[in-house]
């Protein structure tokens, strides 16, 4: 069996296998369920598409580097889009941190704080 | 009665429809665990399907199956997937879900970064399967020694990235576990409170952030070697192969022990809930995890012995001392089991299965440890033999311990007993026929990493038998995806506490809610549960120390950090 | 299943809300954070000092200098250490200041940092370009490269830190009481420095 025909073999098997477990576990659309809210003194983050963006554009990166061709120091057309993605995700990522650092501590009064976030603008 | 009350206001915005959205953009640490969970079961059935195929060629003599350069990337994607895109990231998986719950904590110290860690993974993975499709992948054996990998194609660069972005996911929850760990605990839990399974996760994160950067050096200087005219590793332009060998080990060795620590700490939880009995001896426990964490950084050679390079005195004495903390840990097994009331659940199987399986793995170990010995199996299948029995018999059995042990707190569900049972007893037997072989085939001289052997080296008979043991446990996979499936589809609710555990992670809903607790049980000892179920009549604790504690614990959080 | 009353202590919870919620005990949680960041890149720099070493040995005594015509330019860096070490004292000028809650000050001394970080690299560039060897030039020129080149990109990674840091305190974000983030990046520095320390002392002093 040649390599590739092995490797898109793994590929095919690895997606159904990834279709079938998420459709059998995904929530059914049904009525909005109303989000519990946390008891005072805790603060969640609220979800982000930053980390898969990171991740992408890391590995963009990475393959860039790995498929560089000769004299080289990466191929251009992967490393550049993931370092540009990666620089500007993490700007993102930082602001938006920030962001949400300043409207804890802000918009609380004693007795409130942050427990998940209680960090001065690192990224979390 | 429900312990968490949910009481949203009127018109807090409604939960997301397209669960793919709320998947990708989660930064929940048990939604997070659940997606390590899931994408680590993947990465293991494929790296899976690569043992089935090593184990088919090598049933009897001859090449039928694979080529020699198929065979070869075969059995090194196999090791890496295992290691580094299964094993940890599934105890990662249950780390993430668990170790907060137990914390008594909303989150893990720093969320997104959480998720970072997490997206990393597949990714990463992505990237090393990917050789596949550029003309092979790696074919250099997991531990990539030079100058062997000077000469592989695209696929073993993509192997040595994919590795860097795992690695980067590993110390960046390395570092989310430790903070955690020590920034996030419920008022009262002091560190000698903290669940078993908490100081194994702690004192593993601490290798890992230390040690998972040394092969982060190693394999940059690789890729240099291999790209930019760097002469690291290759003898021919004045490098050292040794050195690799020396930092991949260096690494390692630590990195065996990140494998087996967490499943040692699964194994710390389910025995006593099975056994109604606390843990035997919790200060020894946490000792002993201490100095493993400590003596595995001394050891590393003993992977090279052979290589005429290495002082044999100091690595195998360092080597037969880890041993006792690890005996001292099996003890603690032991003494938990004695005359306790025992409940064969399917997580209690899978736990007793490590305690034996791993014991066989550690005596092969501590033959190991010998020179004498080693100089004479090294790279043989006794050392083969060896790994399987710690890091499957061990690891494996640990994670799916935790599997029907959590599944239920995850999902609501429990898993289905009887079928759990014949999941475990064709795993657990195929297991034994496929692996016990492999260390009469190694005493008797069968080197690893061939793909072929002579029909009249009388290794064929042990190797069918290995490989009739590899299909069981594949077979064994059947029932447990089939259980897994049907109970999601219509499973048996279970109930906050179905176990009647010890620890906080029980003391919630099942599944929690997002910020996991809406009030804590006072937290005394390290089985907050127990307490508050059955009271404070055990010996130990007067109403008068109660008293103290209380006040004590609410005004004093000291801690170092 | 028992049904169970959860026994939450009236009095307690309040305070217990307090406490955690300020992170009021010990170390800030992002400076946890960082410091435990600064111990995975110690043991990356390990590694990278370790393949230094290896290579140094398995050269003949007096055989281990950047291959010819290349050379290595001491008073150069001598003066590169100088302004790393400098920045690093500017820096701690900044964390008291902003301890005693003078942002104008912090402001001050974070920029002469930044300006000190950037001469740094702008120095290290100019080297690279006089020195005469490359990377794949012997395994001198290797092991050379390889950790002079990621000092230089962490120090990158600090000038990066540091900006965010002055563009912070010029909108006037940092306090006495709150200012995390200006204590994590001097601690990022401080290690900085003083790996290019060890790198001086090993590459250009030991020899």
């Amino acid at each position: 069996m040649s390599d590739t025909a092995v490797g898109f073999l793994i590929l095919g098997i690895g997606m159904l296998v990834v279709l079938g477990i998420v459709f059998a576990i995904s929530s059914r659309p049904g009525p909005a369920t109303p989000r519990p809210t946390p008891p005072p003194g805790v603060h969640l983050p609220p979800p982000s598409f930053l980390p898969v963006v990171l991740s992408v554009a890391g590995a963009l990166l990475g393959a860039g580097l790995a498929f560089r061709g000769e004299d080289q120091l990466a191929n251009p057309f992967l490393a550049i889009p993931g370092l540009l993605v990666l620089v500007l995700g993490a700007i993102w990522w930082v602001r938006a941190a920030n962001r949400e650092w300043q409207e804890t501590e802000h918009g609380s009064h004693a007795g409130h704080g942050s427990r998940g976030s209680h960090d001065d603008g690192a990224a979390h | 009665m429900a312990t968490t009350t949910l009481e949203p206001p009127a018109g807090a915005p409604a939960y997301q429809r397209f669960w793919v959205l709320d998947w990708l953009t989660t930064v929940d640490h048990k939604k997070i665990g659940i997606l390590y969970i899931v994408n680590s079961f993947l990465f293991f059935f494929a790296a899976g399907i690569l043992a089935l195929v090593v184990r088919s060629e090598l049933a009897v003599p001859g090449l039928q199956i694979v080529d020699q350069d198929t065979f070869n990337q075969a059995f090194t994607m196999h090791g890496t997937i295992m290691l580094f895109l299964f094993i940890i990231p599934a105890l990662s998986g249950f780390a993430n879900y668990i170790v907060p719950l137990q914390l008594g904590a909303p989150d893990m110290a720093f969320p997104r970064i959480n998720a970072l860690s997490f997206w990393l993974l597949p990714l990463g993975g992505g990237l090393i399967f990917s050789g596949y499709l550029f003309g092979g992948a790696a074919a250099e054996g997991w531990t990539g020694y030079a100058p062997l990998t000077q000469q592989g194609g695209v696929g073993t660069d993509l192997w040595i990235i994919g590795l860097l972005l795992v690695g980067t996911a590993s110390i960046l929850g390395a570092v989310n576990f430790i903070t955690t760990v020590f920034k996030m605990r419920a008022p009262g839990m002091t560190l000698f409170r903290m669940p078993i399974f908490v100081w194994t996760v702690l004192v593993t994160a601490v290798l890992i952030l230390l040690a998972t950067p040394v092969l982060a050096a190693g394999l940059i200087a690789l890729f240099i070697d291999r790209n930019y005219g760097g002469s690291f590793f290759d003898p021919s332009v004045g490098g050292n192969p040794i050195l690799w060998q020396h930092i991949f080990w260096f690494f390692g060795h630590p990195e065996v022990y990140i494998v087996i620590l967490p499943a040692m700490g699964v194994v710390s939880e389910v025995l006593p809930v099975f056994s109604r009995k606390p843990l035997f001896g919790y200060k020894a426990f946490v000792f002993a995890t201490i100095a493993i964490g400590f003596l595995s950084w001394t050891v590393w050679a003993h992977h090279m012995f052979t290589t005429g390079a290495v002082f044999l005195p100091f690595f195998s004495f360092m080597t037969a001392l880890i041993a006792i903390p690890t005996g001292i840990k099996m003890f603690n097994w032991l003494a938990t089991l004695w005359r306790g009331k025992l409940m064969l659940t399917t997580a209690m199987l899978f736990a007793l299965g490590f305690i034996s399986m791993f014991l066989i793995g550690g005596i092969s170990g501590v033959m190991l440890a010998s020179p004498p010995i080693d100089f004479h199996v090294q790279d043989t299948y006794f050392v083969v033999a060896h790994l399987h029995y710690v890091f499957f018999g061990g690891s494996v059995f640990g994670v799916f311990a935790a599997t029907y042990y959590w599944f239920p707190k995850m999902t609501g569900k429990k898993l289905n007993e009887p079928l759990g049972k014949v999941h475990f007893w064709i795993h657990f037997i195929g297991f034994n026929l496929a692996f016990f072989p492999m260390h009469q085939l190694g005493l008797s001289g069968m080197p690893r990493r061939v793909s072929d052997y002579s029909p009249d080296a009388g290794w064929t008979i042990l190797n069918m038998v290995s490989t009739v043991g590899a299909f069981m446990i594949a077979v064994s996979i059947l029932p447990f995806l089939v259980n897994v499936v049907a109970t999601f589809i219509n499973g048996e609710p279970a109930g906050d506490d179905p176990w009647e555990g010890n620890t906080l992670e029980w003391a919630t809903t099942s599944p929690p809610p997002p910020y996991n607790f809406d009030r804590l049980p006072p937290i005394h000892s390290e089985r907050p549960l127990f307490f508050l179920t059955h009271g404070h009549g055990h010996a130990a604790e007067r109403p008068a120390d109660l008293e103290e504690d209380e006040a004590e614990d609410v005004e004093h959080r000291k801690g170092l950090v | 299943m028992t049904a169970r009353t959860m026994q939450a202590h009236p009095a307690g919870e309040e305070a217990a809300e307090a406490a955690i919620a300020h992170g009021a005990s010990g170390m800030p949680t992002a400076l946890v954070g960082m410091l435990l960041f600064i111990a995975s890149e110690v043991m990356f720099f390990g590694g990278l000092f370790a393949t230094y070493f290896s290579a140094r040995a398995g050269v003949p005594a007096g055989a281990w200098h950047p291959p010819e015509p290349g050379h290595l330019d001491l008073p150069l860096a001598a003066v590169l250490t100088a302004v790393l070490v400098a920045s690093s004292f500017t820096m701690q000028f900044g964390v008291w200041a902003i301890r005693r809650g003078d942002p104008g000050k912090l402001r001050l001394w974070t920029a002469i940092t930044l300006g000190l970080g950037i001469l740094f690299l702008a120095g290290q560039l100019y080297d690279y370009s006089q020195l005469g060897f490359s990377i794949a030039d012997s395994s001198f020129g290797t092991v050379f490269y390889t950790l002079t080149g990621f000092h230089g990109a962490h120090v990158f990674g600090g000038v990066v830190g540091l900006t965010i840091v002055l563009a912070r305190t010029t909108r006037g974000q940092f306090t006495a009481r709150n200012h995390v983030a200006v204590e994590a990046v001097s601690m990022y520095w401080h290690f900085v420095d003083v790996v290019w320390i060890f790198v001086f002392s090993t590459i250009y002093l030991l020899r």
